[in-house]
């Protein structure tokens, strides 16, 4: 095995960047000070709930509001005859109605909302709501749904997206393999559950206006919606990040402009502020969720381990109605072969409509699906060859010089290899995955190894740019603004890093201020782990004028040029003579003398460029890169999988705060365990039974094996001193490395996830049966 | 609805107010005294986040009747530390950036209160049987569980 040597990569020397500091949230959060969404609703608010369709698919044959109208105490109830704009809130398609008018989708749409100044008296008021449905044919499964006899969800068809990628000639392909071996791999809906639920407030403004306050991710995205709905201009629509408790990707498209949309339609007919936070329940059934998938593999490969043709066929449900689905689709079919050299490559993908509930964008988006796949596939292939699972990798994994499944050269920045021998290292592969062949009892260990590779930032997702605000006050407080919010992941903190960075200031004085329309501009949404990468970017642009700005007026102060003052830890030094100012100095002369300390700037980052009919080209402008093992310890009595240890190790291309990228993959891991083993949202007849965290399961301090993560930094060609995305990868290998190990512990292998005690024991009896 | 006196103490501080049977203590807290910092996460009793101390045990304050806190004493956030003295079990969180988005660290920093003042040296399997009742989304418990290490022993070296 040969490992590349990092050396002669160009690595930036950064002082204040790479170094673990705390995040500037964390004071507010560890007093529980006032800052949530709830935690700062107005006094005299009326407080909405929710009238939503209690089945699958149906037209609407009555929706009789009168007895909840006269309910004493309601105030107001809203339809979708109270909107003055457009009847829709959606995320990329113009499919989904704000409110149901004659159809319902999915059991859980709105339908009206009732508005009491107290909320219990709303929530009486929904038994009041008289609805008769005519049922209409429904359908659940996505293979189903694409049938062409199928019910049709929405006029155009089930299909809300097909994307191709062809390279080479798999069947010619085919024929140069030894063997070729196929699969099918199902993925569950896995529910985010941040643990904030939705919730936000409208207040009416004197001139017609509205302010909006809530839990969300994209301000931008909700101004838009509710401009829409109201019939606004987008300026008379301010939207406020309140301090948000989780998000994961629900709350960056439709379901805030749900939620404030509804809202907004309560306080302009009433003119009193409006409130409305869902329940757990509402916001499970309501919110969106991971898209299912089934995906569909053939692969060639000859008897040395080289692959030579990858077939792929991905179907996602994505419900009643499309959000981000097509979108989810584009990046899971992009990833579909894994990180790896293939030069005949076919692969399908389909977002496909059905009637369940609502899935859309959630951390990983696409990737976790597409790699489970892929993942667990290699471990088949390797099994067949009678190959180590890891050996097979190291054949055909992605180094620089090689080529994607699109075509796109691998750059310089892939430290992919060094993330396979780091982790591989540290879990004691080739020694334990020996050892545990040995073992009797009922109890059987496993050691399994899972790689990847995830297209940074939007790529072929939508323009992908950053704005950036920063101000200099008085007293040197250097306040720095984007309408890209912190929703727990830091990466706004980490922009603060690397503008005292730039400006070679001390951190101290740099704060961040609430993501506010009215004094950020647009930054497009806040997802795609881009926060770093594209608003870090607009950053540098940002802090690097100001940092002039402030060299300059030091210039004139120290009666220099620009070029002879240079700056260290605030402090701005003539060269030539050692005389010296300090930032405060600086600042008070800019202000004596009306140099304005404010500066915007926008990164707009390159387009990527591929041919649309084969997806041939770059789709995405950097790659972060890693490697995951998962030891489990399978009870072959009961089915019950214990993880006992993770590994993990990714190449970030340049760690901006460690404590906080570690805090980023560990709790990545913590919810790719639970898509492993426990997260399932269950549907029957399309209505969700399990919307509450008693039955469904999200992993607990117990649930937490040991874990190692490693760091490679490969710089990247996009990000702020090769900074790559972190937010999303570390949910993407779990799932298939732990099923790996599963399959490695009792010789079973599990192609469906959640890995539950009666999967694994179901799994076991096949295999017993069969052999 | 027959109402009832609910004398308690929250923080310290004695109050006495009237309260219906259905009260429950999280809305007491919240919309009645005005503390925030507990946080409303599922209102089934599944997430934990709405925590207190009620006489130095964690109590799910969605679950509790107001009226079940007659004559105890509750501890919330903001009886544990303010920005000038925070508690070391705070600070520590702070170090390790152990909150994320931060909203079960209210509860999550009182479920270690209750931990280190009973056992203040608590083993791993301690810490995790600790925390074990109370949902984190973002961190993945492990920056936590650092925390409370280094929280119990700054609280040691302290004694």
């Amino acid at each position: 095995m040969t490992t590349q040597t990092t050396e002669g990569l160009r690595r930036p020397q950064t002082l204040i960047v790479g170094k673990s500091v705390g995040r500037v949230d964390s004071l507010d959060k560890v007093l529980g000070k006032p800052i949530y969404t709830m935690d700062i609703t107005p006094e005299n608010a009326l407080y909405l709930k929710v009238v939503r369709s209690s089945v699958s698919h149906a037209l609407l044959k009555k929706v009789d509001l009168s007895r909840a109208r006269k309910y004493p105490g309601v105030v107001a109830v809203v339809t979708a005859q109270d909107i003055p704009g457009i009847n829709e809130s959606s995320a990329l398609l113009p499919d989904k109605p704000l409110f149901a008018t004659d159809r319902v989708r999915f059991a859980g749409e709105p339908i009206a909302a009732i508005a009491s100044f107290d909320p219990s008296i709303a929530e009486e008021a929904l038994e009041l709501v008289d609805i008769e449905y005519e049922p209409l044919p429904t359908v659940f499964s996505p293979t189903e749904a694409l049938e062409p006899d199928s019910p049709k969800i929405h006029t155009n068809g089930n299909v809300a997206k097909h994307l191709k990628v062809r390279k080479g000639d798999v069947e010619e392909g085919f024929k140069q393999a030894d063997i070729i071996v196929e699969g099918t791999y199902k993925t569950p809906f896995q529910e985010p559950v941040p643990l904030e639920p939705e919730a936000g407030f409208v207040i009416p403004e004197p001139d017609g206006s509205v302010t909006c306050v809530g839990s969300i991710q994209s301000p931008y995205h909700v101004q838009t919606g509710i401009a829409k709905i109201l019939s606004l201009r987008s300026e008379q629509v301010r939207v406020i990040q309140a301090a948000t408790g989780g998000a994961f990707g629900p709350k960056s498209d439709e379901i805030p402009v749900d939620v404030l949309g509804m809202a907004a339609l309560v306080a302009i007919r009433t003119r009193k502020p409006a409130v409305l936070a869902y329940t757990r329940e509402e916001s499970m059934i309501g919110h969106t969720k991971r898209h299912p998938f089934v995906i569909s593999l053939k692969v060639g490969v000859k008897n040395n381990g080289k692959l030579t043709a990858w077939e792929a066929k991905l179907i996602a449900d994505t419900g009643a109605y499309a959000s981000l689905g097509p979108l989810v689709v584009i990046r899971a079919c992009f990833h579909a072969t894994g990180p790896y050299v293939i030069p005949n490559v076919k692969t399908d993908a389909y977002c496909v409509y059905t009637n369940n509930t609502m899935a859309g964008s959630f951390r990983g988006f696409g990737g976790p699906q597409a790699h489970f796949a892929a993942e667990s596939h290699m471990d088949e292939i390797a099994k067949k060859l009678g190959m180590d699972p890891l050996e097979l990798r190291l054949i055909n994994m992605l180094r620089p010089g090689t080529l994607t499944a699109t075509s796109q050269l691998v750059d310089e920045g892939c430290g992919l290899e060094e993330c396979i021998t780091k982790a591989v290292k540290e879990s004691d592969w080739y020694n334990k995955r020996l050892q545990y062949t040995k073992l009797n009892g009922a109890k059987k260990r496993g050691l399994g190894i899972a790689i990847m590779y995830h297209g940074n930032s939007l790529g072929p997702e939508g323009n992908d740019f950053g704005t950036v605000h920063m101000q200099i006050d008085r007293d040197g407080t250097t306040r720095l603004r984007t309408a890209l919010t912190e929703y727990g992941t830091g990466a706004p903190s980490g922009l603060l890093q690397i503008a005292a960075e730039t400006m070679h200031l001390p951190l101290g004085y740099f704060k961040l201020d609430a993501s506010d329309t009215e004094y950020c501009g647009d930054s497009g949404p806040t997802v795609a782990s881009r926060t770093i990468t594209i608003g870090g970017r607009a950053t540098q642009m940002v802090a690097g004028n100001l940092g002039r700005k402030l060299r300059q007026v030091a210039a004139d102060m120290l009666q220099s040029s620009v070029d002879d003052v240079e700056v260290t830890d605030g402090v701005y030094r003539r060269k030539s003579t050692e005389q010296s100012v300090t930032f405060l100095d600086v600042v008070a002369h800019a202000y004596a003398n009306g140099i304005p300390l404010k500066e915007t700037g926008t990164f707009t980052a390159p387009k990527c460029d591929y041919e649309p009919q084969t997806s041939q080209g770059t789709v995405y402008l950097q790659y972060t890169y890693g490697a995951v093992t998962a030891e489990v310890e399978v009870d072959t009595e009961t089915g019950r999988v214990q993880v006992l240890k993770i590994v993990t190790a990714y190449d970030v291309g340049k760690a901006i705060n460690p404590i906080s990228l570690e805090g980023q993959i560990e709790g990545g891991t913590i919810q790719g365990l639970g898509y492993a083993l426990m997260e399932e949202m269950i549907h029957k007849n399309g209505v969700v039974v399990n919307p509450n965290l008693g039955d469904y399961y999200v992993p607990t301090s117990l649930d937490v094996p040991e874990m190692k993560s490693i760091i490679v930094e490969y710089p990247g060609a996009l990000g702020p001193f090769g900074a790559k995305a972190i937010g999303e990868p570390p949910i993407v290998l779990p799932a298939p490395a732990i099923v790996n190990a599963i399959d490695n512990a009792i010789g079973v292998r599990l192609n469906e996830i959640p890995a539950t005690p009666d999967r694994v024991l179901l799994a076991l009896r096949k295999a017993t049966a069969q052999s | 609805m027959s109402k009832h006196l609910l004398k308690f103490t929250v923080n310290g501080k004695k109050h006495a107010l009237v309260v219906q049977s259905h009260e429950r203590l999280l809305d007491v807290l919240r919309d009645r005294l005005g503390l925030k910092g507990t946080k409303e996460g599922c209102s089934t009793g599944d997430c934990g986040i709405c925590a207190v101390l009620m006489d130095g045990k964690l109590v799910n304050s969605c679950l509790v009747f107001a009226i079940q806190a007659r004559n105890k004493e509750i501890l919330t956030i903001e009886g544990v530390g303010t920005a000038e003295n925070l508690h070391p079990i705070q600070r520590a969180f702070m170090k390790w950036n152990a909150s994320q988005c931060g909203y079960c660290i209210p509860a999550m920093i009182l479920a270690s209160k209750e931990l280190l003042d009973k056992n203040p040296n608590p083993t791993s399997e301690d810490i995790r049987k600790a925390t074990s009742g109370i949902i984190c989304r973002c961190t993945g418990y492990v920056k936590i569980f650092e925390a409370i290490k280094t929280a119990a022993a700054e609280m040691k070296a302290s004694d």
